[in-house]
Formats: structure tokens, C-alpha cells, sequence
């Protein structure tokens, strides 16, 4: 599903946000990516949905070599992915249900099954009585979930979660994690980064990987 | 194919979304193109009616043939004969002394009175002979050179000054055009600029998300071919209130200008603004669309 070998990323100011970056992860896995803040969790996201490119080294997503300038490619890539961004990213002035169905509605879905999939995405992430809401009117808790919501309706291969349970309480956040660990039932991969480590301790059937300063250091729960 | 048929109801919502998100500006732009499609509209009028002229007129193009006088009847008639084989000619015939009197009378109306001066015919029969006026040198020529003919007149001098003012007007025309067709694809495009400008977080955002550029773009499309619609349909209804008033006015007046008819002018012409606006629509929407490229 994903493979890097020896993946630097240096932005243009200098800054070398990933060094020697080596993975492999198979379909299916849940991966957890911890690390402190700054350290190159969300530039490792970036990578994988080609927002930004590996200076050195190579990068393969579901066989997919990254490299710059595949607009059509990597644009058909990112229909596989379900993305959810640390700053949300949703379109203001639309509906909680309208930001899921944008997900989706250049993915060859019927009409019927898309309005189906948002709604049901919503449930999940139990925003029920919200979706006829503005998202801006949302708080920041709620933006996230429908923010989840709309990459799990994609029902992606793959899933890049970045901070996904921040901006929410304990039980929500474990309802989250829940969420996403259940679509490993259609095999789908995901990764998410978070800050809350104390979540993770009853997680059984997920890897970890830790970063610091743009290096992993350590795999496994070493934290 | 399938995405869009998927999202008729989205693309609809969307493109009002985007026109009513700068609606000041867009409707500007609405009368902008507006009015610029009716000067278009007003170019090709005149030149619908100038072509109805021309082509009327030039079947009046004629030359008459003057014969000794002494020449008989039956001998006249071979001569039409001969002259009706000539390339060029759609049709020649004999106008007898009495005929060319009563033509005459005609042209003069009430002073007609004066013809009673003359005590005998002033008038000499001739062959009227009915011409294409491309062709007028070379008929003029070997008229002039039958057996029989003593002089040739011409209408040329008049018609070719006609067809000059038409030749005139139809550069200016064509020059008319070209800068309509510029400037609505300029305004056009801005328009759209404007829009993808507006829009920018919500087109970065439906990147990510892989989206494929049609997608993103149809609604932007869909928008330009609104605004210069609305803008063709204005022009439609100043042109069409132009050419009624117009009609009513010179009714009567100046019957023995050839014009069209004006059911199908009023008809040709709005079909010809709104084809056009369709295609400087698509062309600007486009033109717009490039730019979209450049906030990735
Ligand atoms: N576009 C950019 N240009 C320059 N430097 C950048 C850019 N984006 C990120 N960085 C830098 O790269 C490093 C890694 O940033 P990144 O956003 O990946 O951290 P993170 O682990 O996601 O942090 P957080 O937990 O706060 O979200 C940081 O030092 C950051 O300042
Ligand atoms: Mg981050």
C-alpha cells in the first residue's frame, strides 16, 4: 500500500521536515504516527497525498510512484484516499451533509447512494441532528467530525487522518478512533497522527510508529 | 459523462451559487455584454439589409441598346435573340417606342405633362438586356460589337458606388465584430477569473480530494455561458424593439427600398446573437478556466 525508502523532505525555506524516511505498510494495517509537535507527522501525510514531494529518495502509494508533476494520476489517486486534515478543510456556507456529498460526487456514485453514504457517515460520527447545519456555525469539535464523516462515505483504500480526535473529549475521540478502526473490515489502510498517546493504550491491533525532529525513531509503543 | 448526470441538480445549484456570490458585478457584466451584442446586433442588421440590396440590385443591373432606327422590327428581335446567348445575360428583350414613352412617364409622375410638348415620339425603341453585374464589361463589350447596335448606356456608375458603400460598411462591420467578439471574451474571462479567484479554497479543497478538473471547472462554464445568454437575450429584445420601430417608421416611406422582410429579419438576427453568445460564452469560460491552474 505504501512504501518509502530513504524519503527526505526539505521545504523551500530550508527546512528539512522529513529525513531518511523508511516504510512499509500492507493493506489493511492501522498505522498510528505519533510525535511531537513540529516533528513531520502532517509533512508525512502531505507526502502520501501529494501535496508536497520526497527531495530524495522514493515514495510508492498503491504502486504509485509520487513524483511531481502526474496531475491526472495523482488526482485519481486522491479519489482512493479519504483525507481528513488537521485544519478540517471544509467548505464554508455549505451543510454539514453537503461537505460529505462533495466528497463524493465525482466518485461515479448514483445520487441515491452518495445521499445514503453521507448520511449514514454522519450518524456515525453522531452528528445527526446537525446535518442540515451551516458547518461554520459547527464548533470545532463537530467541523472535525464531519470532517471524518466525509472521508469514511468515500469508503477509501486508504485513509490519511491528521489529528483526528484533537479538538475532541475522551469519549467522542474513542468514538473516533472506533470508527476508523471498524472500515479495516473492507481492508481499507489507515494512517493517523495524534498528540494523544494516552488514547492508544488499550490498542491492540494497530502499529506505531514514532516521529521526532522528521526521523522515526522508534516503532512500536515507544512513547 | 456519468458524474454529471450524478450532479445535474449540484452543477445548478452551484452556478446560481457563484453568479449570486458577486451578483453586482455579474449583472454589470450582464449589461456590459449586453450592450455590446446589440452594436453587434445593429452591424449585422445593416449588413443583412445591405446584402437584400445589393442582391435586388443587382438584378436591376441593365444596359440599354440603341439600334439605327431604320432597322426593322423582325431584324431587332434576331438581335435579342443573338444577345440572349451572350454570357452574362439572364434576359434581353425589345421595348418598343411607346413602351419607352410610357416608362418615361412613369419616372416623371405628375410632370409627365411636359412629355405633351413633343408633337412626335421623342423616344427610340431598344433592347433591354438584364444582366449579372459582375459581368458587365464583357457583355457591355460584345453588345457593342453586334451588327446593328449603334450605342450601349449603363446603369454601372450607380450601382458600383452602392456596391462601394456596402464594401465600406462591411469592413467596418467586420471590424465591429471582431472588437465585440474580444471584448465579451475579455470581460467574459475576467468574470470567471473573478469567480475561480472567490472560490479558491473550495477549488483547493476539491483537489485534495482528487476531483477532476471538469468537474471543478463545469459549473465556471456553465456560469459564462449564463451571463453572455442573458446578455445575448437583451440584446435580442433592443434590437428587435430597434428593427420594429424602425420598420414603422420608414413605413410607406421608402417603398422602393428593397428591404427584408422584417419577420425574418427580426428572426435571423436573434438567432445570430444568440448563436454568438453561446460560442463567445464557451470560448471566455475557458479562456477564464486556464487560470485556474495557477492557485494549486
Ligand atoms: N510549507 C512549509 N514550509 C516550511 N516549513 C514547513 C512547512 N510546513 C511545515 N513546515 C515545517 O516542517 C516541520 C514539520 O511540520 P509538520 O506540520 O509536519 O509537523 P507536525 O508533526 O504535523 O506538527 P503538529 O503536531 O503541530 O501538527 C515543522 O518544523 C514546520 O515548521
Ligand atoms: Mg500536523
Amino acid at each position: 500500500m505504501i512504501r518509502a525508502n530513504g524519503v527526505y523532505l526539505r521545504y523551500p525555506d530550508g527546512t528539512e521536515a522529513l529525513k531518511d524516511i523508511n516504510l512499509h505498510i500492507k493493506p489493511g494495517e492501522i498505522v498510528y504516527i505519533t510525535g511531537p509537535s513540529g516533528s513531520g507527522k502532517t509533512s508525512l501525510l502531505k507526502l502520501l497525498l501529494g501535496m508536497e514531494f520526497a527531495t530524495l529518495g522514493s515514495l510508492e502509494v498503491m504502486g504509485m510512484p509520487m513524483v511531481k508533476g502526474k496531475t491526472a494520476s495523482i488526482n485519481k489517486l486522491r479519489r482512493k484516499i479519504g483525507p481528513v486534515f488537521q485544519e478540517f478543510k471544509l467548505i464554508d456556507g455549505r451543510t454539514a451533509f453537503e461537505n460529505v456529498m462533495m466528497g463524493m460526487r465525482f466518485l461515479g456514485m448514483p445520487p441515491r447512494k452518495m445521499k445514503d453514504e453521507a448520511k449514514n457517515a454522519l450518524i456515525k460520527v453522531g452528528l445527526e441532528e446537525k446535518m442540515a447545519s451551516k458547518v461554520e456555525n459547527l464548533s470545532w469539535g463537530q467541523q472535525q467530525r464531519v470532517a471524518i464523516a466525509r472521508a469514511i462515505a468515500r469508503k477509501p483504500a486508504l485513509i490519511l487522518a491528521d489529528e483526528p480526535t484533537g479538538n475532541l473529549d475522551q469519549e467522542n475521540a474513542m468514538n473516533i478512533l472506533k470508527i476508523l478502526h471498524n472500515v479495516k473490515d473492507i481492508n481499507t489502510t489507515v494512517l493517523i497522527t495524534t498528540h494523544a498517546t494516552h488514547l492508544l493504550d488499550g490498542i491492540e491491533d494497530a502499529n506505531f510508529l514514532h516521529v521526532d525532529n522528521g526521523s522515526i525513531r522508534v516503532e512500536g509503543k515507544g512513547w | 459523462m456519468k458524474t454529471f448526470l450524478y450532479n445535474v441538480g449540484y452543477f445548478h445549484r452551484e452556478t446560481w451559487r457563484i453568479v449570486k456570490s458577486n451578483l453586482l458585478s455579474n449583472l454589470f457584466s450582464v449589461l456590459g455584454t449586453g450592450l455590446i451584442l446589440f452594436l453587434f446586433g445593429m452591424v449585422a442588421t445593416g449588413t443583412l439589409i445591405g446584402n437584400e440590396l445589393l442582391a435586388k440590385l443587382q438584378q436591376e443591373a441593365e444596359i440599354s441598346a440603341y439600334f439605327s432606327e431604320t432597322m426593322d422590327e423582325s431584324v431587332a428581335l434576331l438581335l435579342v435573340d443573338e444577345i440572349k446567348e451572350i454570357e452574362g445575360v439572364w434576359n434581353a428583350r425589345l421595348v418598343g417606342e411607346e413602351e419607352s414613352r410610357s416608362q418615361m412617364e412613369d419616372l416623371l409622375g405628375e410632370e409627365a405633362g411636359i412629355l405633351e410638348l413633343f408633337e412626335e415620339n421623342p423616344f427610340a425603341a431598344f433592347i433591354e438586356i438584364r444582366i449579372h453585374l459582375d459581368s458587365m464589361d464583357t457583355v457591355l463589350n460584345e453588345v457593342d460589337n453586334l451588327n446593328g447596335i449603334e450605342y450601349v448606356r449603363d446603369n454601372r456608375a450607380v450601382l458600383e458606388r452602392l456596391q462601394g458603400i456596402i464594401g465600406g460598411l462591411k469592413i467596418i462591420g467586420t471590424l465591429i465584430i471582431l472588437a465585440v467578439g474580444i471584448t465579451t471574451l475579455i470581460i467574459l474571462s475576467h468574470m470567471i477569473r473573478q469567480g475561480i479567484y472567490n472560490n479558491r479554497e473550495q477549488i483547493n479543497t476539491l483537489r485534495l480530494l482528487g476531483a477532476p478538473g471538469s468537474f471543478i471547472g463545469f459549473p465556471f462554464v456553465m456560469v459564462g455561458l449564463l451571463l453572455t445568454l442573458l446578455g445575448g437575450a437583451l440584446a435580442t429584445i433592443l434590437i428587435n424593439v430597434l428593427i420594429n420601430s424602425g420598420y414603422s417608421s420608414i413605413d410607406g416611406a421608402l417603398t422602393f427600398i428593397p428591404l427584408p422582410s422584417q419577420q425574418g429579419l427580426m428572426m435571423n438576427i436573434s438567432i445570430l446573437i444568440i448563436a454568438v453568445s453561446l460560442v463567445l460564452g464557451l470560448l471566455g469560460s475557458l479562456f477564464g478556466l486556464s487560470s485556474i491552474g495557477k492557485n494549486r
